[in-house]
């Protein structure tokens, strides 16, 4: 594994660059599912390569290859200088990487019991399981549940005489419940609709009260198609945590992204409303909003020892105190916010590809108070829970998100169920009218494995903490209201 | 990777299957995009890729192992892995045994000149772009792709080749070109595209010029009131609603599951009588691949005729439980998604999009459209934003830009809506025309 790395790198460093790195990663992979009592798929695999990233005359390279012999190695590096070498051709200002002192260190993920290593059938009996139990509840119409376990081990070495080992093992799951009527599917997931992940072996899987929460999900799913919809207008709404996760994804995670906005991600993603002139002056949310970006979160999604340049795992606010306060940088754009240091954000989701900005796990710190004392203190409002659909726009201003389910409150009440529920808004005034966020007692990470930024495409995968709050004031009844 | 190099990789996986019956798919080749941004080349990246699976069938019990090492003992190791993986689960009562030997179509979509192309010619055509862009003061970003095999936009890998041990032996090699650009000024934007399997077809000049008028006419944007609008959508815009709505319901799956708008309707009018969807890979402007994820030939599916739901498609578990055939549109087996129409194609009329809009009083041009996602699947209902060049339309002519929209609009009622349509083209993967739909639900604006 070394040995062909550094002859990659060698070669990268005699070819020409002035700067190389590579990445030597093994992973592997099992995905199981059932669905309707069936087996939906048990799949393993598993995958290995090469990745160099170069630097020409200011420009990037990079190539990738499964070729795993001597020939190929060098036949990689010299791919990626010949590739940056083309790309100083269109070039206007050279990039130059803030400084990082190379390290020499090995990191591992916690794992206590090797999910590779539970046998299938235990795996397999917990789905069915579950599965029995949704489908023992009349009206359910289809039923899918899923368990992933992924280790990824990589090795980066880089010109700077670096020489990081990391390993990282997840695991999670999730099922749902379908029920369909002439007018109407309706669906109810557990715990959230991605699933449930955490950077942690089976003991995580163990942890979790799958089957004891199936009958009252798939409950949920049928009452659905009878439950009166949600109505259209302003309301005061409560988000659930795995709900608020994804706001925080799509709302402050991705605008926060400095590549996004420098304009590189403009052709696809888009830009950002977090301009450079607003760092430390927008005021992005009400006081009570703390956003913390943090690599090192115990068992996060994106915690890892260090990123994919070689920089350590950093925390550090985005939001503090509701004042937008920091981005996510990379050893190429840090210098562009007046920063000596990457922030460590920089992750590619394959050997096959460059690595990138991503967002790390970033979360919205707790306040005070249970669920119950916020419904408690909501005299009419509607609370929603479990993500069913996203869109935002390409700066990061217009929002819409649909939830499984929801329930009016009045008078610090639950009152009745509904659905349908969604809600739009604006960035800015939608943290802004934040006035209630639940404490650590109520706060949860909950991971979102389908992140899609780049081209070519990358997928990757971060967590979010967040516990209940409420918004007032929040366009509720989009899409159903015409 | 070569039709024969391919046949010797795939046999020799089948040969390590040492239980049951085995089925072997591989996928991959290399994939090359030059990437650019704020008028300079930003990244530049080339991958060599193969994933070679291993499926074993024990009865009603299969189990699937996928790896990258290509050698006998790679190939050993995916087989034994499968065979544990279908050994240890229970029975598939729906599974069917593996097919046999198959005929298919020849597809010609391998462009030698286009798998040759390097990077210093993708530069050349990107600096092209990006000069016309900075003679017209606003800033470019984009990308030039090209590659051959079948790896995908987001790295996944459609099948390049499929074999069992019943003499089932299918391989199609095909390569591939995009060109996209963006072209920005401020929050204004503008953006083309061009898709082939030929390079030769893109002119990186021609997309600049094009996103380049679009950037300038997007200056200062006036914000009209959301509502319902008489609308021109480009085919850009209708590719991207049309695949999301081809998820949700021209698969036999969601059909079957009553998760559909054709569910219970096939046979009736569903939409309007100017409407016709097919899938179709032998589309001139497709030229896709002739066989799906089980080796099964792919058939030209009518999906809606006239108006008339027609048809989903089908894989051949669908299909069984109707007692009918596959129409070729599955995934690798087993799966839980069900068949999918990957090469759509909206019949259209004829002319550019221009000729839509004589006769509008008051309405919105848009070029593409945004992050769309699902409010209502049994109405096929998304919501999105429109992007890169949305223009108020008075009297018949496009008069200024106007501040982006986010919409929430039924497509089976967008499809009942269409006053007109220009000559289709491919774009997004789908071949579609640019459509006149009245009544277009603007719900709300944004803030650019």
């Amino acid at each position: 594994m070394k040995d062909l790395a550094q002859l990659a790198l060698d070669t990268a460093v005699a070819r020409g660059a002035a700067f190389a790195d590579v990445r030597f990663l093994e992973s592997e992979r099992e995905d199981l599912q059932v669905k309707d009592g069936q087996v939906g798929g048990v799949d393993r695999s598993e995958t290995r390569g090469i990745g160099v990233r170069v630097l020409v005359r200011g420009a990037w390279g990079y190539a990738g290859t499964d070729v795993l012999t001597r020939e190929g190695a060098e036949a990689c590096a010299a791919s990626a200088v010949a590739l940056a070498r083309a790309s100083a051709t269109v070039r206007r200002e050279p990039v130059v990487l803030a400084p990082e002192p190379p390290r020499r260190v090995t990191w591992s993920s916690s794992c206590a019991v090797d999910p590779f290593t539970v046998p299938l059938e235990r795996k397999l009996d917990l789905l069915f399981r579950v599965d029995q139990a949704l489908r023992d509840v009349k009206g359910v119409s289809i039923t899918e549940g899923f368990l992933t376990f992924i280790r990824r081990r990589q090795l980066f070495l880089s010109s700077e005489g670096a020489e990081i080992d990391q390993t990282v093992t997840r695991s999670g799951g999730g099922y749902s419940a379908t029920a369909v009527s002439d007018h109407e599917v309706q669906r109810r997931s557990f715990p959230q609709s991605d699933g449930h992940h955490q950077c942690l072996g089976y003991e995580f899987i163990e942890s979790v009260p799958w089957v004891e929460n199936a009958a009252r999900v798939g409950e949920e799913a049928v009452a659905l198609l009878k439950a009166d919809p949600c109505p259209a207008g302003e309301f005061d709404i409560i988000l659930e945590g795995s709900q608020l996760a994804l706001q925080i994804h799509e709302s402050v995670g991705h605008p926060s992204e400095l590549d996004r906005v420098l304009g590189m991600e403009a052709n696809y993603a888009g830009t950002s409303f977090l301009t450079l002139d607003r760092l430390g002056t927008l005021q992005f949310g009400s006081p009570l909003v703390n956003l913390v970006a943090d690599a090192t979160l115990p068992h996060g999604l994106s915690t890892f020892g260090f990123d994919d340049e070689g920089v350590e795992a950093q925390r550090w606010h985005i939001v503090k105190d509701g004042v937008f306060s920091g981005y996510l940088t990379s050893r190429e754009l840090a210098h562009r916010v007046g920063d000596g240091r990457s922030r460590g954000c920089v992750r590619s989701d394959g050997w096959h590809h460059i690595p990138m900005i991503r967002m790390v796990n970033l979360s919205l710190m707790p306040g005070k108070g249970s669920l119950e004392d916020l419904l408690g203190d909501t005299d009419r409002g509607i609370y929603m829970e479990t993500n069913r659909s996203w869109s935002i726009d390409q700066l990061r201003y217009n929002f819409q998100f649909k939830t499984e389910i929801a329930w009016e409150i009045a008078k610090g009440r639950r009152v009745r169920m509904l659905r349908n529920p969604t809600y739009q808004g604006i960035t800015t005034r939608f943290w802004n009218s934040c006035d209630f966020i639940c404490g650590p007692e109520a706060w949860a990470p909950w991971g979102v494995t389908n992140c899609g930024k780049g081209q070519p495409g990358q997928v990757a995968d971060m967590t979010h903490g967040a516990a209940p709050a409420r918004f007032r004031g929040v366009r509720v009844g989009v899409g159903y209201d015409d | 990777m070569t039709r024969d190099e391919a046949r010797a990789v795939l046999e020799r996986a089948l040969r390590a299957v040492k239980e049951g019956e085995g089925e072997a798919v591989i996928g991959g080749g290399r994939s090359h995009l030059t990437r650019f941004a704020n008028n300079e080349v930003t990244q530049n990246v080339s991958e060599r890729r193969y994933v070679l699976s291993v499926r074993v069938v024990l009865g009603k019990r299969t189990g699937r192992a996928s790896g990258n090492d290509l050698s006998q003992s790679g190939a050993e190791r995916l087989a034994e892995a499968a065979t544990t993986a279908a050994r240890l689960q229970p029975e598939i009562p729906d599974l069917l045994p593996l097919p046999g030997p198959q005929t298919y179509r020849t597809v010609d979509a391998d462009d030698a000149a286009t798998a040759r192309l390097g990077p210093e010619e993708r530069a050349r055509e990107v600096a092209r772009a990006v000069e016309r862009c900075m003679k017209a003061g606003v800033t470019a970003a984009g990308i030039y792709e090209t590659g051959r095999g079948t790896i995908g936009e987001y790295g996944e890998l459609g099948t390049l080749a499929i074999a069992n041990t019943r003499g089932l032996f299918a391989y199609h090699l095909g390569t591939g070109a995009a060109f996209r650009i963006s072209a920005l000024d401020g929050a204004a934007s503008g953006w083309a595209a061009t898709e082939s399997y030929k390079a030769s077809d893109i002119d990186g000049d021609a997309l600049a010029a094009r996103a380049v008028d679009k950037a300038l006419r997007s200056r200062d944007p006036v914000a009209w009131e959301p509502g319902p609008y008489t609308v021109i959508l480009e085919p850009a815009a209708v590719a991207d609603l049309l695949t999301d709505t081809s998820w949700l319901s021209f698969g036999a799956l969601p059909v079957q599951e009553g998760r559909s708008f054709l569910s219970g309707k096939i046979g009736q009018r569903v939409v309007g009588e100017n409407i016709t969807i097919r899938d179709d890979p032998y589309h001139p402007l497709h030229q896709g691949c002739p066989f799906d994820g089980e080796g099964i030939p792919t058939q030209p599916t009518t999906i809606i005729e006239r108006g008339v739901a027609k048809s989903p498609v089908y894989d051949r578990q669908t299909a069984a439980k109707e007692g009918r055939e596959s129409t070729g549109h599955g995934l690798s087996v087993p799966n839980t998604i069900g068949p999918l129409a990957q090469h759509l194609v909206l019949d259209g009329g004829s002319g550019p999009a221009e000729k839509l809009l004589e006769g509008i009083d008051r309405g919105l041009w848009v070029t593409r459209v945004w992050y769309t996602n699902v409010v209502d699947p049994k109405t096929a209902t998304l919501t999105g934003m429109t992007r890169d060049g949305l223009f108020a339309i008075e009297k018949g002519k496009i008069t200024r830009a106007a501040r982006n929209f986010r919409f929430n609009q039924s497509v089976v009622q967008m499809l009942q809506e269409v006053e007109g349509m220009s000559a289709p083209q491919l774009v997004g993967g789908v071949v579609c025309p640019g459509l006149r739909v009245r009544g277009f639900h603007m719900s709300s604006v944004t803030e650019f």
